[in-house]
């Protein structure tokens, strides 16, 4: 047995070598997120210093920047102040300025949150159901039908951004958190069907047959029986939608203004005056990549298979 | 008792409709719909910011006007090299990373993991960030360059030469891991016995990579490619707040220059018969390259 497999198990010197490669392209495909984490807890003197500060001393000046709005004041308009009564606000007094009031960003994270569960949860459940159909039933024009799903992620976005604007304009969607989730649903739901149907396929038909014939109706079958069974291609499903619905921009930069604008396009305007602040964008970046990159890492198995799911179903 | 009856409640076929009626109208009313709305308006010379006046029909002239326009074939000129060198560099090096990958070395799936990360991150805000590491004055990306071979100080985005390398790199750095991760399921898919068989009868290392390896990942390949490819056509965040297609318009890729004749101009008929332009294009080209991957796919 073992004979027989070792001659296609790769020499170990080879293996050395290619793990070499790996973990130096790892390296450096890391630096870029690494400098934005770093860069978020320097200052902004040490952030625009040349060459580039690798050890720094940490401050908070970026996370403050990032969820105050300040303004500048003269000294002597600062010396006629009481003492400030926190560490922030000394922190922002050492730059002549004082906090007018929070900034929009935890406005706009919260945006984020609700537009990102609300689309999440739509699309998953109705591509449930229409998974659910498609892999049991026979509907007419099935394969039709399963590639007029998968068509509609084809078009760029910009393409039907002013036609939804105008129809979002008249329905009153316009700038609103349910728009938002429903377009982020919508644009969702082909990628899930299509995720969720090779879930359910792999779900023994047995299982529901059994149930019904023990008294269950459809319905109940699917709810009771088939929804638990598919738990794992459901979740897999719903980092992907949430992910996207997170990380779109170009729906949101066109059709969100003030009420309803998810992160993304704010994040680029915290830059400050003089187009100086780099550790508030870092801020801003970190605290909004984070909550990704920290799935990615734990929920890595369901992911990865989601990816490759396209190329490995066939 | 007939065999009918076996189950209760509603019948499968109403089931099946149930299911599947409201992602169906879904889809219509938010692609399809304004997919129609976008070619009816294409024919038209509607302005959407002037509400009251009644748009008219013009026939073709929008699309005369978009296909006589040479800025428009520079912006497809722009938007075809940066498809051409991303494409080329992630397959070369997401092949490459595959390979190396696929010898299953210890600790292989952590730093799977850690490559992947680039590719969930917000294009749009990745973009931003970037911006900061391309600073001509204090750039990280600046100092790295200058460390290895003395350039002197330059400006990734300030200047008309680098720029659409600027975009090309970055978009490079966050999807490679793509076309790495879909090689690498098609090098997981090649069955074990054809490098037995291939042992038995002698073939050499090299002649197995070539005969049996490189035939079988082809097909993933192409296929990460395509995604990869629809994708760069429609390319918009991560560019808009990189270069916002500059400087001059020397990285405004036709979306872009999309998103300024619909959203700042206002000319919502001749953007409308663009958009239109843009889909029947990326729709023909994909329905070619499909064509002949599936060619490559049955040899």
């Amino acid at each position: 047995m073992d004979t027989s497999r070792s001659y296609l198990e790769p020499s170990s010197f080879s293996k050395k070598i290619a793990a070499a490669i790996i973990i130096v392209y790892t390296v450096i495909t890391l630096i870029p997120i690494s400098w934005m984490v770093m860069t978020s807890f320097k200052n902004v003197d040490s952030a625009i210093s040349y060459p580039p500060e690798v050890l720094f001393e940490p401050s908070l000046e970026g996370y403050v920047n990032l969820f105050t709005n300040r303004s500048r004041q003269s000294p002597e308009y600062l010396d006629s102040l009481p003492p400030p009564k926190n560490w922030y606000e000394e922190l922002v007094r050492s730059r002549e300025m004082v906090i007018t009031g929070p900034s929009k960003f935890l406005g706009r994270y919260s945006n984020s949150m609700i537009i990102g569960f609300g689309s999440t949860f739509a699309s998953v459940f109705l591509g449930a159901l229409a998974a659910y159909a498609f892999s049991r039933f026979r509907v007419p024009l099935k394969d039709d039908l399963l590639f007029f799903i998968l068509s509609t992620r084809m078009f760029p976005p910009i393409a039907v951004a002013v036609p939804i604007f105008i129809m979002y304009r008249k329905l009153g969607l316009g700038d609103t958190h349910l728009g938002m989730i429903i377009l982020y649903t919508v644009v969702n739901l082909s990628l899930a069907v299509w995720l969720l149907k090779g879930f359910m396929d792999e779900i023994p038909k047995e299982y529901e047959e059994a149930a019904m014939i023990d008294g269950y109706s459809r319905l109940q079958a699917f709810f009771k029986v088939v929804l638990p069974q598919a738990m794992t291609g459901i979740a897999a499903t719903a980092i992907f939608c949430m992910i996207f619905s997170w990380n779109e921009y170009a729906f949101a930069v066109l059709l969100t203004q003030f009420n309803a604008q998810t992160a993304p396009p704010f994040i680029p305007t915290i830059i400050g005056e003089g187009g100086l602040d780099w550790p508030a964008i870092g801020a801003g970046t970190t605290l909004f990549l984070l909550p990704v990159m920290i799935f990615t890492i734990i929920l890595r198995k369901h992911l990865l298979r989601g990816i490759t799911f396209g190329a490995v179903r066939k | 008792m007939s065999v009918k009856k076996k189950f209760k409640g509603l019948s499968d076929k109403a089931v099946g409709w149930l299911f599947i009626g409201p992602t169906v109208l879904l889809l219509l009313a938010i692609n399809i719909y304004p997919l129609v709305y976008a070619i009816k308006m294409s024919f038209t010379n509607f302005y959407a910011n002037k509400i009251g006046r009644e748009p008219q029909f013009i026939g073709l002239k929008n699309y005369i006007k978009v296909l006589n326009k040479e800025a428009i074939w520079e912006k497809m000129q722009v938007t075809a090299s940066f498809m051409f060198w991303t494409l080329l560099l992630q397959a070369i090096i997401g092949l490459g990373l595959a390979l190396l990958l696929n010898k299953k070395f210890k600790g292989n799936e952590l730093l799977t993991t850690l490559i992947v990360l680039p590719m969930m991150l917000s294009p749009a805000v990745v973009g931003v960030f970037w911006t900061y590491l391309y600073n001509p004055q204090v750039g990280l990306f600046n100092y790295v360059v200058n460390f290895f071979y003395d350039f002197g100080s330059f400006d990734m985005i300030g200047s008309s030469m680098l720029a659409p390398w600027s975009i090309v790199i970055v978009d490079t750095w966050m999807w490679t891991p793509f076309t790495m991760l879909i090689c690498l399921a098609g090098l997981r898919s090649v069955p074990n016995y054809l490098y037995e068989a291939a042992e038995v009868d002698r073939a050499s290392k090299w002649q197995q990579f070539i005969y049996i390896t490189l035939p079988s990942v082809l097909p993933f390949l192409l296929l990460a490619l395509l995604f990869r490819g629809i994708e760069n056509f429609k390319m918009f965040d991560m560019v808009v707040e990189l270069t916002s297609g500059g400087p001059g318009s020397a990285t405004e890729l036709a979306s872009i220059n999309l998103k300024r004749e619909a959203f700042e101009k206002w000319k919502t008929g001749y953007s409308s018969a663009f958009a239109v332009i843009l889909f029947v294009t990326i729709f023909g080209f994909g329905n070619v390259y499909v064509k002949v991957m599936n060619k490559i796919k049955e040899r």
